[in-house]
């Protein structure tokens, strides 16, 4: 080791660069390995550690979890309100009434036991000293005046029984005078069965909408859900300081693309999982909680417009995984880079405002521009290929417009990753990029 | 052409190097060779530009002028060229167990995943970290995760070792033992390119050295002919002589 400071003879190297710059021709085929194989480990550490997290496991639970816990606490208040509201009907208070509008009929007079008095006046001493609990007056016309009720206070809950009394009282007095028809009618109950016919074929249009509307749906869930891990996921190198270290074994590209390829699995994972989740619960608890029966089968098929919301949607994935994570390689920490989540989810949900105007004034050149817009693109696009006015023209140039910027957005994407691997403590500019 | 023929031997070549951030120049004209087998000094004061040329060399910055040639051309990882690089900024997955995020560098180096695992696992011996193998990077001390990142950098045998300050954060125990581990490295031929105040580590281990200042060599050469122009001083007078002058030495 000492001798080190005094000129030496030159050493033998192992490693000629000639040996390796006679090598051109094989060195193509050389990093199409590479890639595949770098592709492949990043693909594969991503999703082995994400499996490996409690968090990952605890999150994806957390949300059929909370679904049914809402729905099994909505059940839950409901029945109670439904049982409270019985009890109180069935609850007995003395009860006088002035009818002048003439509908109560006497046989429910009877039946609640209730005093029959011929002035206001007198009905409303009789509260007022004790000697009954309640009295109603219904005037001539009950269209423009008030049923009036005077009544013992019983507490700021239980006073609400008067009125269910009162109103009960009325409506079955009304009923009882009422056909059954008539009752059904004014009630809601009929019926109907609408066919439509588009070609002489039966068809119906919120049906038809189900298959090629799923992609939307998913579509949503994923971005407003997973997004956020995303961005996280590109910006923990930066984070970790290992960015620099790691864009020396592979190319930012194909580490951003085997992040989101592995991304992608886990969102498929916890989808699978939510799905059979919910499937086990609908068909374990359906007939204790008169969940409704879905028949599938009448769902209609139409593969051609299910094959392109399904092209839709992975371009649009495609696009905003790539925004995401531009906005995650241009952060120096997660906390940074999640300010800016609001940006691409503004830019998915903005159309929501203007659906209806999709379903039915298609035509609009408001529409027009959202459908061909990249960023606000996915919406229009899924929403009007479900509806079925989404012409041939804008199909192939919506598609092709979320192609094409999905790839802009990645180059983008990489060069950011790239540019910024050792940006550790400040966001990256717009100006630091293109310099 | 002419050159390969011959059998020339650098295996890093950086030529009229100039680098800018906005309107500071960095770098004004750098030009050095590093020969393949040999040991380099890149030396120079705080904020001299080292680090910003080894990252240029490495494809992390874009040059503002100039050529950085790693085996002939651009560095690029798909280029077939090993290369162990231990940056300045130290960082790990956190996260992660010591053995995962070791195999995984190992891996995206080209080694198989019996491979990584069995190197792995032997450095980590070697180092006195089996029992660390399966706990997660945070758990580790700073000096701990120091050897691991040193692991990684010396996975797969690389042909050209790149060390921004190796010795940064070593106790003299663990120092000793990056410092034989540097000197395995260059028995069995590899080219090592290393930044480090330490000078007594650059006095033991480099054959050449450069001195960077104002953006440019100061110095460059064989360490023995810079003595020998300093009046056979130890390298640590020459450094303080050329960046704080004179009489500062005196």
């Amino acid at each position: 080791m000492s001798d080190k400071g005094k000129e030496q003879p030159e050493r033998k190297p192992r490693f000629l660069p000639g040996q390796r710059l006679g090598k051109t021709v094989g060195l193509s085929h050389k990093r199409q390995r590479f890639f595949g194989h770098n592709f492949a480990t990043v693909y594969r550490f991503e999703v082995v550690r994400a499996l490996k997290k409690k968090t990952f496991w605890l999150s994806m639970l957390a949300f059929p979890l909370l679904i049914a816990g809402v729905y099994g606490l909505t059940f839950w208040a409901g029945s109670q309100s439904e049982s409270t509201l019985a009890d109180l009907a069935k609850e007995k208070f003395s009860i006088a009434l002035t009818d002048d509008s003439g509908t109560i009929s006497s046989e429910m007079i009877k039946q609640i036991d209730a005093h029959e008095i011929a002035k206001k006046e007198d009905g409303l001493a009789k509260v007022k000293t004790g000697e009954t609990d309640a009295y109603f007056y219904y005037p001539q016309d009950l269209t423009k005046n008030r049923v009036e009720i005077y009544a013992k206070n019983v507490g700021i809950f239980e006073n609400f029984k008067y009125q269910s009394v009162a109103q009960a009282l009325l409506q079955n007095s009304a009923l009882t005078e009422t056909s059954p028809e008539i009752v059904a009618i004014l009630t809601g109950q009929i019926d109907y069965d609408v066919q439509t016919y588009q070609d002489g074929e039966n068809y119906n249009p919120m049906m038809e909408m189900i298959a090629p509307g799923v992609f939307l749906v998913l579509f949503f869930l994923i971005m407003v859900t997973f997004g956020g891990q995303m961005i996280n996921a590109v910006v923990e190198e930066k984070e970790n300081r290992v960015s620099e270290m790691i864009l020396t074994t592979i190319r930012a590209r194909t580490l951003i693309i085997g992040k989101i390829f592995a991304f992608l699995t886990m969102i498929l994972i916890q989808v699978a999982v939510i799905l059979s989740l919910v499937v086990i619960a609908y068909f374990a608890l359906r007939n204790n909680l008169n969940l409704p029966s879905f028949d599938l089968s009448q769902i209609p098929l139409d593969w051609s417009r299910i094959a392109v919301s399904f092209t839709i949607f992975a371009a649009s994935l495609l696009l905003f995984s790539g925004l995401l994570v531009a906005i995650g390689a241009a952060m120096p920490t997660a906390k940074e880079a999640n300010n800016f989540f609001a940006v691409p989810i503004l830019l998915i949900i903005g159309p929501l405002y203007v659906a209806p105007m999709m379903i039915t004034d298609a035509a609009n050149s408001a529409i027009s521009f959202m459908t061909l817009f990249p960023f606000t693109a996915p919406l229009p696009l899924m929403l009007r290929n479900a509806v079925g006015n989404l012409s041939l023209g804008e199909t192939i140039g919506g598609i092709a417009v979320l192609a094409v910027t999905a790839v802009i957005v990645f180059t983008v994407a990489a060069r950011l990753f790239q540019t910024g691997a050792v940006e550790y403590s400040k966001k990256l500019s717009l100006k630091g990029l293109f310099k | 052409m002419l050159k390969l023929s011959l059998g020339m031997t650098n295996i890093i070549e950086v030529k009229n190097f100039r680098m800018c951030f906005g309107s500071k120049e960095v770098i004004r004209d750098l030009s050095f060779e590093v020969h393949a087998g040999e040991t380099f000094g890149f030396l120079g004061s705080n904020g001299s530009g080292k680090t910003t040329t080894l990252r240029a060399l490495l494809g992390i910055y874009e040059p503002t002028g100039g050529e950085l040639l790693i085996n002939g051309r651009p560095y690029d990882v798909a280029s077939g060229t090993k290369i162990g690089y231990l940056p300045e900024e130290r960082g790990l997955y956190k996260k992660e167990t010591v053995i995962d995020t070791m195999m995984y560098f190992g891996q995206l180096k080209g080694m198989s995943r019996a491979a990584a695992r069995e190197f792995s696992l032997d450095y980590l011996t070697k180092v006195d970290l089996a029992d660390c193998a399966r706990m997660r990077i945070d758990k580790l001390s700073g000096g701990m995760q120091q050897k691991v990142q040193l692991g990684i950098t010396i996975m797969d045998n690389p042909e050209l070792l790149i060390l921004d300050e190796p010795t940064k954060g070593f106790d003299p125990v663990n120092r000793r033992l990056l410092l034989s581990m540097i000197l395995d490295c260059q028995k069995r031929g590899a080219t090592i390119m290393m930044v480090s105040h330490q000078m007594s580590d650059v006095e033991k281990l480099c054959n050449r050295i450069l001195l960077l200042k104002d953006g440019g060599a100061k110095e460059y050469g064989s360490l023995a002919s810079v003595r020998k122009k300093y009046g056979g001083r130890t390298l640590e007078d020459i450094f303080v002589k050329i960046y704080k002058g004179e009489n500062e030495d005196e």
